[in-house]
């Protein structure tokens, strides 16, 4: 069932890229966010494909930018999280935060 | 090129590649956004970085459109290459009908040049055994709406493991048909370009059904 559903790990950074880039969250931006504080590469294929997993979801919605002569005359695909959206954020900390309680990570690391 | 050129356009190979997998509804964006930091890398540090990133994007975001693409509706996609398995199993030996029977129309060796019969037979027949492939493909492309690529791809991909295993037991029985075998390879190329044919259609009747 949707609302039990917890995010994989790309989908919950994705996720948490566009809720940080407010009403900026398209490919480029999301792909630089994601990479500037992961320090991970990403593809644009990778975030569409799963932007639109999220979209089919029901935790974001998309809509049309204008053309821009950089872009070739193409145009963006912004996105917003849902507030179903935000739930599925929500569910999966304190999923992540229940089962982290307790665990003393930085004494088992060294 | 040199550092100092700007191209202002990526490379059309790979942008054409990444067209053949997006569907139609992603490939604006898609294309836009790497065209958008092509176009920035291009600025900061030269053609050749910002040709290569684009390339890497390419190829990186046509595989995970293909799989995207196979997530969606795996069952439908299975179903459609075991189609596409059993339609050119019982194509297989039209290319041989077909060659016969214009010999036999023909009359060869009333009207035609043994040399000509000959290439007929030699040239002919795998040249139709291509020509039936790429139909193969064309209708299994025709039948994975939106997704011909993945769809003939996989084809190709199950095709040559069954060929392989062919290869492999008749090898070790020293019974190996060489030409025969590379016939088979040039069919799986044909079976894609098949789909790229498709897609290429359809790519193209949606621009003109998009500006009208």
């Amino acid at each position: 069932m949707a609302n039990r559903d917890y995010l994989g790990e790309f989908e919950h950074i994705v996720l948490l890229a566009v809720l940080r880039l407010d009403d900026q969250a398209y490919g480029v931006t999301v792909r630089r966010e994601i990479e500037a504080r992961t320090k991970r590469e990403v593809s644009i294929g990778a975030i569409y494909a799963t932007l639109d997993r999220l979209e089919a979801k029901g935790y974001v919605q998309s809509r049309a930018g204008d053309p821009t002569p950089e872009r070739g005359g193409r145009s963006k695909r912004f996105f917003r999280v849902t507030s179903q959206g935000v739930s599925a954020v929500n569910r999966t900390h304190r999923a992540l935060r229940s089962l982290t309680e307790g665990l003393d990570l930085l004494r088992s690391h060294s | 090129m040199t550092q100092s050129t700007h191209p202002s356009r990526p490379p059309w190979l790979s942008t054409w590649f990444v067209e053949l997998f997006a569907p139609e509804s992603q490939s604006e964006p898609i294309l836009g956004d790497l065209a958008e930091e092509f176009s920035d890398i291009a600025s900061k540090s030269g053609a050749t970085p910002a040709c290569l990133w684009y390339w890497r994007q390419s190829v990186k975001t046509a595989f995970h459109l293909a799989g995207s693409a196979f997530r969606v509706a795996p069952w439908s996609l299975v179903g459609i290459v075991l189609g596409g398995i059993l339609l050119r199993r019982f194509s297989f030996g039209l290319p041989e009908w077909v060659v016969v029977e214009i010999l036999h129309t023909l009359r060869p060796y009333s009207n035609l040049h043994v040399d000509a019969y000959m290439w007929l037979i030699n040239y002919g027949i795998p040249i139709v055994h291509v020509i039936v492939s790429m139909l193969v493909g064309c209708v299994v492309a025709f039948a994975a709406k939106a997704r011909e690529m993945v769809a003939t791809i996989t084809l190709s991909v199950v095709l040559c493991g069954l060929i392989m295993a062919v290869v492999v037991r008749v090898a070790t029985f020293g019974l190996l048909e060489v030409p025969r075998v590379v016939w088979s390879f040039d069919d799986l190329f044909a079976i894609i370009l098949g789909g790229v044919i498709v897609r290429e259609i359809r790519s193209a009747l949606a621009r003109r059904l998009s500006h009208t």
